[in-house]
């Protein structure tokens, strides 16, 4: 209560004020090359400051050690940031010019990043198509490719094997139509009280409802301009409110239920990322259940009219800021961390899954038939536009879809509203 | 700095009387020893507060954003804009409307609350009073995350206290901070109960100021308990009650913890804030646009405290 709403003005004035006087190339106004300039990995030497964030910075120290090895006159120290305090760490380091040399970036604040001329484009030496097509997307803004992508995530649909059994499938349907039916039928079972749960709107919805837009073909956006109103996109979000309608989805369920209702089986159907699986067994082993591995499956988000089915494609990418002043020895890192056997040894530290493809031939990866699924979903997954401006739009589509969820808005009424202040509010770029 | 407007700290109000040119030996001296002194702060003051108030104004009335941070001197000017487009922008109007509604009905309630227990603890109760007070004053010191946590097991739809106790009597008591209907409700009692301690302390020094033997002299006259605070009380209190309520007014006008913690503005958008949409649009980068947000609740701010002199101070003219 005791928030002085000058304060907000003031921050913006103080970062404003530390900027005074700088001034490093247009905003934007000069077209930046394709690639970066050619590194070189002879005779490195130096420190390295690297950033990384959560588990991602309290295990990179260990990692970083065989890179030490590789090149011992290089130091690399790297700093753990909390990642609620993280974006703004970022913002403020870049207007103060006292960046890192390396850093994790979230893949949603590429285009802001990129926009503020902090970071330095790719080199040619690294190989792009090394990376899953939608992961390598990420890194680029604007056409041109600002870092790497370092880990992946992607989505896909938890469901409950013997219930499914039970309600006669023994796969989940391919088809949106189909995957509807399930869910119904789910619900019709002994104990079932939804048949799934979706996010009804709200922070990070648009994560669970752009998959089935993609699922049928839609872009969210072209060069220049969001796109959020095509007619893919409309019966996405209708099929997507057809669940709440139809009561087969909770459009008020219980916060932080998830591994509860599944393992319970009341609600046998979620869309979630890989994190899931270690969370709903863990549930499970503490109500003394240690073999709930083999009672729920995965399987990809269902397409609309045959088109190919098309996650969304989340995780952090590797970044080397344009302030760098050892910028050989902070993409030989980079390049370190994205090699395949690096990649693998990372899975087995962090659990973080590669983003390079060949690392998935690794049998640490390919043993576990759930993981090798989300490893297929992720040669199909896409990535939001990377225009600066994503997160506003995004926010404003995720209030957009609480009202389809909680008051039966139409995907038209909704994404007219959605697309008309993504229009005010423009691409940033 | 002129000395000429300079406060002349350290000189007794005999030599303030007199003429510059006849100062006593060492005034000088001792001027610019209180200038020196208060350097510090005016040199922070004036760095941190002072010029970034002034900047956001400039910046009000540009279209900066994140993305002019490094060339903060190349933005394009655009006078009113960003406040007309306050003015055109659903979310804020709606956030205006619900920080509207908070105030109205937040800052009566606390107000009486808050009398209603300082004077319990004046007058009926003398034992444990210091417990009490103590205990009224608790939620004030604690820590919103952690009362978001507690509350939010108190108001949960099936399992919180709330609700079950309802169910003792039959009432079928609705999802609080899921419902549009009663998340701002819920966040009004949360707020009442987190700050009615404030004001309940400054009541009950304004109640140790009123004199015993008028309310002696108004029972004798036949004055019963009801006549006596309505006519003896709250006279003598008034400007406690100004004081109050203008700092309560201007607290609840920049609502924003509990939304923030609680609900993040949702459910559709019941309960954000004005505060919080402002918060938010400096998050996405919009510079310009929030320090017009900023400014524009401060305005409202400036107008409701001088309603409030204006209609609450002594009318004894």
């Amino acid at each position: 209560m005791r928030r002085p709403t000058l304060l907000i003005a003031l921050t913006t004035t103080a970062l404003a004020l530390s900027a005074c006087g700088r001034d490093e190339g247009g905003s934007g106004a000069d077209a930046a090359p394709e690639t970066g300039e050619a590194v070189s990995t002879e005779d490195l030497s130096g420190e390295l400051e690297v950033w990384a964030m959560g588990a991602e910075g309290e295990a990179l120290p260990d990692l970083v050690a065989g890179f030490e090895e590789a090149y011992p006159e290089v130091s690399v120290n790297v700093t753990p940031v909390p990642w609620d305090s993280a974006h703004e760490k970022f913002v403020n380091s870049i207007t103060a010019g006292t960046t890192p040399d390396v850093a994790m970036i979230g893949t949603t604040w590429m285009g802001e990043f990129a926009g503020m001329d902090a970071l330095d484009p790719t080199p040619g030496s690294i190989d792009s198509s090394a990376f899953f097509e939608g992961a390598q997307g990420t890194t680029e803004v604007d056409g041109t490719s600002y870092g790497v992508p370092w880990y992946v995530e992607t989505r896909m649909v938890y469901y409950r094997t013997d219930i499914a059994e039970a309600a006669g499938y023994d796969e989940v349907p391919t088809d949106q139509a189909g995957f509807h039916e399930m869910a119904a039928a789910m619900q019709e079972q002994e104990g079932v009280d939804w048949g799934i749960s979706l996010q009804p709107g709200q922070t990070g919805s648009w994560q669970t409802v752009v998959p089935f837009g993609w699922s049928g073909g839609a872009e969210l956006a072209t060069q220049d301009a969001y796109t959020l109103d095509t007619p893919q996109m409309v019966s996405a979000v209708d099929y997507f409110g057809s669940f709440f309608t139809d009561e087969i989805a909770d459009a008020n369920p219980p916060e932080g239920q998830t591994e509860a209702t599944f393992t319970d089986g009341s609600v046998p159907m979620f869309i979630s990322g890989p994190w899931m699986m270690s969370l709903v067994e863990d549930f499970a082993a503490e109500g003394g259940e240690d073999a709930f591995g083999e009672m729920y499956d995965v399987a990809p988000v269902p397409a609309a009219d045959g088109a190919e089915s098309s996650s969304f494609i989340g995780g952090s990418n590797l970044g080397v800021f344009a302030d760098t002043e050892n910028r050989d020895a902070a993409w030989a890192l980079v390049d370190w961390l994205t090699q395949p056997e690096t990649q693998v040894e990372w899975y087995d530290m962090t659990s973080a899954l590669p983003s390079v493809q060949s690392a998935w031939d690794d049998e640490a990866l390919t043993q576990d038939e759930k993981l090798a699924k989300f490893g297929d979903a992720l040669t199909t997954a896409q990535a939001p536009p990377s225009f600066p401006t994503w997160e506003q739009v995004a926010a404003a589509f995720d209030a957009e879809m609480e009202k389809v969820a909680k008051q039966g808005l139409s995907g038209e009424e909704a994404l007219q509203a959605a697309q008309s202040q993504a229009d005010s509010i423009g691409t940033g770029q | 700095m002129t000395t000429a407007t300079s406060p002349r700290q350290g000189t007794g109000s005999r030599d303030a009387r007199r003429s510059r040119s006849s100062r006593p030996p060492g005034a000088a001296r001792e001027e610019r020893a209180g200038w020196l002194l208060t350097l510090p702060f005016l040199l922070l003051f004036g760095i941190f507060t002072a010029w970034p108030v002034i900047q956001s104004v400039f910046f009000s009335v540009t279209d900066i954003t994140n993305r002019d941070l490094r060339t903060p001197f190349q933005v394009n000017f655009v006078a009113f804009e960003q406040y007309a487009k306050a003015f055109g922008d659903p979310v804020f109007r709606q956030a205006a409307l619900n920080t509207a509604y908070f105030v109205l009905v937040g800052v009566p309630l606390t107000m009486t609350v808050a009398l209603a227990a300082a004077v319990a603890l004046n007058t009926g109760i003398t034992r444990f009073r210091s417990v009490y007070r103590l205990g009224f004053y608790t939620p004030v010191i604690t820590s919103i995350v952690a009362v978001a946590v507690v509350w939010r097991f108190l108001l949960h739809p099936d399992s919180g206290l709330v609700n079950t106790v309802l169910g003792w009597v039959g009432i079928d008591g609705p999802n609080w901070l899921g419902s549009t209907t009663w998340a701002m409700p819920s966040l009004i009692a949360m707020a009442v109960w987190r700050n009615f301690g404030t004001a309940m302390i400054i009541f009950l020094a304004g109640l140790q100021s009123v004199p015993q033997q008028l309310h002696e002299a108004a029972a004798i006259d036949g004055a019963n308990a009801w006549q006596r605070f309505r006519n003896v009380t709250v006279p003598i209190l008034r400007p406690t009650i100004l004081f109050v309520s203008v700092t309560t007014a201007i607290g609840y006008l920049q609502f924003f913890e509990e939304p923030f913690v609680m609900t993040q503005g949702g459910p559709l958008n019941s309960t954000i804030s004005a505060s919080m949409y402002t918060y938010q649009q400096f998050s996405f980068g919009n510079y310009g646009y929030a320090a017009a947000l900023s400014y524009l609740i401060f305005v409202v701010i400036a107008i409701v405290t001088a309603l409030q002199f204006r209609f609450l101070s002594e009318k004894e003219d």
